[in-house]
């Protein structure tokens, strides 16, 4: 076995072979970046590749390949390095060309008058693990990772959580509520992140390694790149395939500068925070030359990572049969939401939205969701979101309390002491979602900070971008953002659909009542879930023409009975409802029937609300 | 001495020249002989005077045009581009010589040359490996300055062993000692004294920049690049500023490569000092030759200017630009593409759709919105009075009849723009108080004061929903230019010259077209008369237009592709938006007429009673014509406004006042409404009339029935006693005079107005010094009486009020003999210098 995984034990030899074989011609370069990529496609091999994620940092061999499931938090400023570089052995007096790609340091003396020295440029990207990712989301890939392998290369490290494969998880989620205490945080220890272990615990403090949400752990990594860096975009999700540099030399020379530079005001060398932030100690932010990096569309790891071709035929062939996985979804969130079918119906919907496409200024495709009616006192709002925890790869629950709003950092804000993007809340990959908690918030002031906190809450659901803040100027950074608030009246934010609660069964003891409903589910049926949810979410869509002209008419005929009723807003919303409401039944394209749904389904919801109105005669 | 180029050998590995560089000397031979025969137009060799300036102490660098070296030696300027670091000491060596040469300077003084006028401009993102060490210009925003401080260039060391003085050591951002002293004897490499006094200093500074907005990537975060400023170009930029540097590329040596062995300039004796208190691990690695294989880079900059029009930052509003300069600062391509604009028959057209491309129908709104920014251009008067140019915009609609869409559009456009809300979700104020409703349990959040931006668009929201005291704010934005904060007892006027661009709901949620635009929304008047343009977005319950809205919206969801079509990109209309801003359009003798010519016929019409307007025509539409037509001619890029720029203001405004046509109403109800506007007229002018509310006004309606009459007798009076003839600059003086009097008056007192007579005293009292005689004061007296009269009745630009409160024209026509009961009333917030113009053109017909 040794031999078969070299290229993933010392991946460097393989990169010094292939340049000592190129004489000098550019090209080896891509040989590189061509032999990893090949290396990683054979059969599942990526999966046998140690995982940053899972593995505790120290448990990894320096310079070997290593991946990491990550979003791109920050962007430094490029760096040159010697590409190539001479070595001149003064004992020996021997030369020798070296390639200084996915490297950071060498040994030996450097021939700095060298004709062969070339200058390459590389760029830096600080990556963070996927900021609010679930639980299950983090274990399953880990199994995924080891299950598959049955060997984790490379490493010494035996996790000491039960092994357990995909196919044999079912005991997995019997219990989920047990995996998390009350605050969301794991209560099994061995899952916790190296970073916090004893060996590094008393460095973490003082270093603070800028995770978007609070409590987060996990690595964050500097990734070096050294093609087509222009093509990362930040908030990226990646799973990056990499050599991972942890010499402790680096922080030493770190420390030397940092010593000097003090020492003498005229170095052109970066202030003391600086370098706090861009050469962090190695052993807490691990340098990742980039081999290769996939795109992560998702990060559901039940699904393929990259599904280009997406279809309701594939999800189909993946879950079997489709509509009895949505009614069993359906029934399940009903009994969540206390036996409401309408709003768990737009549940449903609200999951699977998704950002298609932008038009100028307008994202289509959101479908920002306000259930109103949520119980005040109890801690109704909580067991929710961590039903909606289970469910997706990654989310956030927000406390809209008072303090929260005064004292959070939501937007992202660029420090220029340190030069670095200080991230907020707001900082989030692509379809993660946000449980905005509108039940804790309170009367009272909202100071400098509130308020813009409000006005970026607004403007994430309303525009999907979040306006980050590089002090002179803001700049805008369009997000896809799955946003449900939960309100006792209707909430103050706006959203595209409100639907009230209306419960239909009272249980006394609503914790009980919960915990019941959660333990009623047939574990494996999660994973459908997750699988449904997903799945659905990336369906391609389209609407024939001859629906198109049938909409339309419908559209005229309908003001023409009652304009008020039926305004071009009505309709935007009703079309993206239709579009939900078919890609939740896995059919790509709108049918009459599927416009007639939604439009019943509309007409229920509007009804609902006119009713709560006059109930609590408000006028609009 | 051997000049070891520490910088340069990461980049160039031809960079060991430590023999004499002769590419280096000829260049400097060729500089120098630049220097010395470089002529200007008229002759006069050019950087003498510059030159010779250089020997006041605190100067030491010459500013040098690129653009004059490339004319004298093309070759040489090359060779400068491309190998300017490496040339750089040679270049300031042949200004020094070229100093010298021409003045007393000391001997040991340094000089430096700067660049300036470079044609190219590279992007930071462009900065790569293959630019290191050339002459390159970059224009990025500064964000972090450090302290200025001497850096040492050139030291003179004492040999601690031989006592040896060891002179001119280079130094390259990095303390360096003499590798070994220069006696041959002594082998000392480690003892040395630096004697400050006869080291050379020169002032340091470094600088963040970053790219600009312009610049990025979408979804980047914007590179940074620490620039080096020596000399006089230290302290040139602020952080926050935008500003273009010249200079070059350069990588620097970290303190790790210098501290190795192997490398032929010796590390700091200081930063020996701490190896000391290092551990053995670090010696250890040392001792390997452990050494990271990258660089820092950094940027040094010889010459730093403001971006002149401030390109990246997308600022179009920079009025002391000119078109040539702004046109200078554009590529060759940037440049066609404006000119092309400028040639673009259907330009308007194209304009519109390209702004707002997913936004069906309502092209009026559209181009109204684009004439607020083009803007029209801001005035001055004689008396110092400034005279907005920006173009309010309101638009006021039933509910999803895309009017927010309309502000989101131009907030992501225009740069600077304020987008905010009249309540709720997205407060602009600095603080807001969360309070619940308690029957429905809604939040609501309850906006603090309202920030303005001066210089910018403000997109207002639900502006009808607005807090009293922010629509109090706006107004004064919106007319002053200005807008107050009292914070501590202590009141702060700050700029604020902002467009405002306005929707509002319509009372009771939908439009009702039997009702007046004034009782349609929630209003008040001086803030709806601030207002150049008005439009009303009906959902009209109509098939076509249905069908046409549907079929955008069902497009917009089915067609996957993220195709907007557009004539011109957002940022080619920004560049030219920029352009055209920097004309100041003159209006011309044929519009002037024109103008006056429409403003008439919109009176009349007004006075007649044919068509109910919005609103009565005052001297504000005149204004908000011109300022329109200035917007139009802006557009086109000409200087000067021609009638058919004033035709489609006029068609414009036209539009945006009389858009919604009143379905026939009783009489009564009518005359209801009249009386009702009557007094808004009033209100506007912030002025009750004496007797309150009942007080009665003679509007215009009355003025221009009599409008033949007066005229006449206007003329009559002119050509019957020609002693009382005056010119018109004179009649101009005067009448500013009254208007200001008037204005003055106003602004002090909100309670009583000044009666005719009050006028008529005061304007006497004013020019006591010059009557001699009681003959004299008489002659004067009927002269101003006059000038009022005809301001009055003819220029409208004063207004009669009367005390004895009668309704109807009837009566009011009587009115007209009792004036000494005519309390007077200065119109309107006037442009003078447009209602000179409007005299002007009355006179001369």
């Amino acid at each position: 076995m040794p031999t078969v995984h070299d290229w993933i034990n010392n991946p460097l030899a393989v990169v010094d072979g292939l340049f000592a074989q190129s004489n000098s011609s550019p090209d080896w370069e891509k040989k590189v970046v061509e032999y990893f990529k090949e290396k990683l496609k054979l059969n599942d091999a990526h999966t046998w590749v140690p995982s940053l994620n899972d593995v505790p940092l120290y448990y990894l061999k320096p310079n070997s390949l290593v991946k990491f499931r990550c979003m791109v938090q920050d962007m430094f400023d490029p760096e040159f390095f010697m590409g190539v570089y001479e070595t001149n052995d003064l004992t020996s007096n021997s030369k020798q060309v070296k390639c200084g790609k996915y490297k950071d340091i060498t040994v030996g003396g450097v021939d700095f008058n060298s004709r062969n020295t070339v200058t390459s440029e590389r760029q830096t990207f600080y990556c963070v693990p996927i900021p609010g990712e679930s639980q299950w989301a983090k274990e399953i890939s880990f199994i995924w990772c080891t299950s598959q392998a049955r060997v984790v290369p490379s490493t010494s490290y035996v996790p000491n959580r039960h092994k357990r494969s995909y196919e044999e998880d079912d005991e997995m989620d019997t219990q989920p509520q047990h995996d998390v205490d009350m605050w969301g945080r794991p209560k099994r220890q061995e899952t916790e992140a190296p970073s916090h272990d004893s060996s590094s615990a008393h460095c973490t403090s003082s270093l603070d390694l800028n995770f978007p949400l609070p409590g987060e752990k996990g690595p964050a990594c500097l990734v070096k790149v050294y093609e087509d860096w222009d093509g990362f975009k930040l908030n990226d999700m990646l799973e990056v395939f990499g050599i991972l540099s942890v010499d402790p030399a680096l922080s030493v020379i770190a420390d030397e500068r940092e010593a000097s530079s003090l020492l003498d005001p005229t170095e052109v060398t970066e202030t003391v925070e600086e370098q706090r932030v861009h050469s962090p100690p190695p052993s807490l932010v691990p340098r990742l030359h980039m081999l290769y990096a996939q795109p992560l569309v998702h990060n559901n790891p039940l699904l393929p990572s990259s599904a280009p071709e997406n279809n309701g035929d594939h999800l189909s062939s993946v879950l079997g049969e489709l509509a009895s996985v949505r009614a069993e979804l359906h029934t399940y969130l009903t009994h969540v939401l206390m036996g409401d079918s309408l709003a768990a119906e737009y549940l449903i919907l609200h999951l699977i939205s998704n950002v298609y496409s932008r038009r100028d200024v307008l994202p289509l495709g959101k479908f920002t969701l306000n259930l109103s009616g949520c119980p005040h006192s109890s801690p109704y709002t909580e067991h929710l979101y961590k039903v909606i925890q289970q469910l997706v790869p990654s989310s956030y629950r927000l406390c809209m309390s008072l303090h929260n709003m005064n004292n959070q950092r939501m937007v992202p804000r660029k420090d220029y002491t340190a030069n670095r993007l200080v991230s907020g809340t707001l900082q989030l990959a692509n379809n993660t979602s946000l449980f905005l908690d509108e039940t804790q918030l309170e009367q009272g002031q909202l100071d400098a900070t509130g308020v813009r906190n409000i006005t970026a809450l607004g403007n994430l659901i309303s525009w999907q971008k979040v306006d980050y803040d590089f002090n002179y100027h803001q700049m805008e950074f369009p997000c896809n953002i799955n946003v449900l608030i939960t309100s006792e009246g209707r909430s103050l934010l706006p959203s595209d659909s409100q639907v009230n609660l209306r419960p239909t069964l009272n249980p006394p003891n609503l914790e009980e009542y919960l915990s019941a409903v959660q333990v009623a589910q047939v574990p494996s049926q999660f994973n459908k879930y997750r699988i449904y949810l997903s799945g659905a979410r990336a369906l391609n869509y389209t609407i024939s023409d001859e629906i198109t002209k049938a909409v339309e008419e419908d559209f005229v005929e309908m003001r023409k009975d009652d304009p008020q009723s039926m305004s071009a807003e009505d309709l935007h919303r009703l079309l993206v409802v239709a579009r939900l409401l078919s890609l939740s039944h896995g059919q790509n394209t709108l049918s009459r029937d599927g416009w007639m749904k939604a439009k019943q389904l509309e007409a229920l919801r509007i009804s609902r609300t006119q009713q709560q109105k006059s109930l609590s005669g408000n006028e609009p | 001495i051997t000049k070891m180029d520490l910088m340069e050998q990461g980049a160039n590995p031809n960079a060991g020249q430590t023999i004499k560089d002769e590419l280096a000397g000829k260049c400097q031979k060729l500089f120098q002989a630049f220097l010395e025969e470089f002529q200007n137009s008229d002759g006069e060799v050019k950087y003498l005077r510059d030159a010779e300036e250089l020997i006041r102490p605190e100067r030491n660098t010459l500013v040098v045009s690129f653009t004059d070296l490339e004319g004298f030696n093309q070759e040489l300027a090359t060779a400068i581009q491309e190998e300017f670091y490496r040339l750089y000491p040679f270049l300031c060596r042949a200004v020094r010589n070229f100093a010298r040469d021409h003045g007393e300077v000391p001997i040991s003084k340094e000089f430096y040359v700067a660049f300036q006028d470079l044609p190219t401009r590279h992007k930071i993102r462009e900065l790569t490996v293959v630019k290191v060490g050339s002459l390159v210009r970059i224009s990025g925003q500064v964000v972090r300055t450090h302290p200025v401080h001497p850096e040492l260039v050139s030291g003179t060391f004492l040999c601690l062993d031989c006592q040896g003085v060891i002179k001119d050591v280079e130094q390259q951002f990095k303390y360096t000692q003499p590798s070994i002293c220069r006696n041959p004897v002594c082998n000392n490499r480690r003892r040395f004294l630096l004697d400050t006094n006869k080291s050379k200093f020169i002032d340091f500074q470094k600088v963040r920049v970053q790219e600009t907005q312009a610049e990025l990537p979408r979804g980047s975060i914007p590179r940074s690049l620490e620039v080096i400023l020596r000399a006089e170009a230290v302290e040139s930029a602020q952080a926050g500023d935008k500003c273009d540097f010249i200079g070059s590329l350069i990588v620097v040596p970290d303190v790790s490569q210098l501290s190795t062995p192997g490398v032929r300039a010796e590390s700091s004796s200081r930063t020996a000092g701490v190896q000391g208190y290092e551990n053995e691990g670090l010696r250890g690695l040392k001792a390997l030759g452990v050494r990271e294989l990258s660089y820092k880079l950094a940027f040094l900059a010889c010459h730093v200017a403001p971006t002149n029009p401030r390109f990246g930052g997308k600022e179009i509003r920079d009025e002391e630009q000119s078109a040539e300069s702004i046109k200078k600062q554009m590529t060759v391509q940037e440049w066609e593409k404006v000119f092309e604009m400028s040639q673009d028959k259907n330009l308007y057209h194209n304009l519109c759709t390209s702004l707002f491309p997913t936004i069906h129908g309502n092209d009026e709104v559209k181009r109204g919105i684009l004439l607020m920014l083009f803007g029209g251009v801001p005035k001055t008067t004689m008396e110092g009075t400034s005279l907005r140019g920006d173009i309010n915009v309101c638009v006021v609609g039933d509910p999803s009849t895309a009017k927010s869409q309309f502000l989101k559009h131009v907030e992501e456009f225009s740069p600077r723009a304020v987008y905010t809300s009249g309540k709720a979700s997205s407060a602009a104020g600095l603080t807001a108080a969360v309070v619940r409703d308690e029957e429905s349990h809604e939040f609501v959040i309850e906006a603090g004061a309202l920030m303005l931006a001066d210089n910018g668009v403000c997109c207002i929201d639900e502006f009808d929903k607005m807090e009293m005291r922010d629509q109090v704010a706006i107004h004064e934005a919106m007319e002053q230019q200005t807008i107050s904060i009292t914070k501590a007892g202590v009141k702060a006027t700050l700029n604020a010259r902002t467009s405002i661009l306005a929707a509002a709901n319509p009372v009771g949620g939908r439009y009702d077209r039997s009702k007046s635009l004034k009782q349609n929304i929630n209003l008040t008047a001086p803030i709806m008369s601030r207002f150049d343009l008005f439009f009303i977005l009906v959902d009209d319950c109509n098939e076509v237009t249905d069908y046409a809205i549907a079929r955008r919206i069902v497009d917009l969801h089915s067609r996957i592709e993220n195709s907007v079509e557009r004539v011109y990109s957002l940022d080619e209309i920004r560049r030219y938006l920029l352009f055209a801003r920097q004309f100041k359009p003159k209006i011309s003798k044929e519009s002037e007429e024109f103008i006056v010519e429409q403003y008439k016929r919109l009176r009349q019409r007004d006075g007649s009673g044919v068509t109910k307007s919005a609103w009565r025509i005052t001297v504000r539409q005149l204004e908000s014509l011109i300022r329109l037509s200035e917007s139009m001619a802006r557009m086109h890029c000409c200087d000067e406004v021609q009638p058919k720029h004033v035709k489609e203001a006029f068609r414009l405004l036209n539009k945006s006042i009389i858009r919604v046509e009143t379905p026939d109403i009783n009489l009564d109800q009518e005359e209801e409404e009249a009386m009702e506007e009557e007094e808004d007229d009033n209100q506007m002018n912030g002025h009750d009339a004496p007797n309150g509310v009942n007080g009665d006004v003679n509007g215009e309606v009355n003025g221009h029935e009599h409008t033949n009459g007066i005229n006449g007798h206007g003329v009559n009076g002119e050509s019957a006693k020609p002693s009382l003839r005056l010119s018109f600059a004179e009649y101009k003086r005067i009448s500013n005079l009254l208007v200001l009097h008037l204005r003055r008056a106003e602004e002090a007192e909100d309670e009583t107005a000044l009666t005719k007579s009050e006028v008529v005293n005061w304007y006497l009292k004013e020019i006591e010094s010059e009557i001699d005689s009681e003959m004299e004061l008489i002659n004067k007296k009927a002269m101003i009486e006059k000038i009022i009269y005809r301001l009055v009745h003819y220029d409208y630009i004063l207004i009669e009020l009367t005390q004895s409160g009668l309704k109807g024209s009837a009566e009011s026509s009587g009115t007209e003999s009792q004036e000494k009961d005519v309390t007077l009333v200065c119109f309107a917030y006037i442009v003078l210098s447009c209602f000179v113009k409007c005299c002007q053109s009355v006179m001369s017909m």
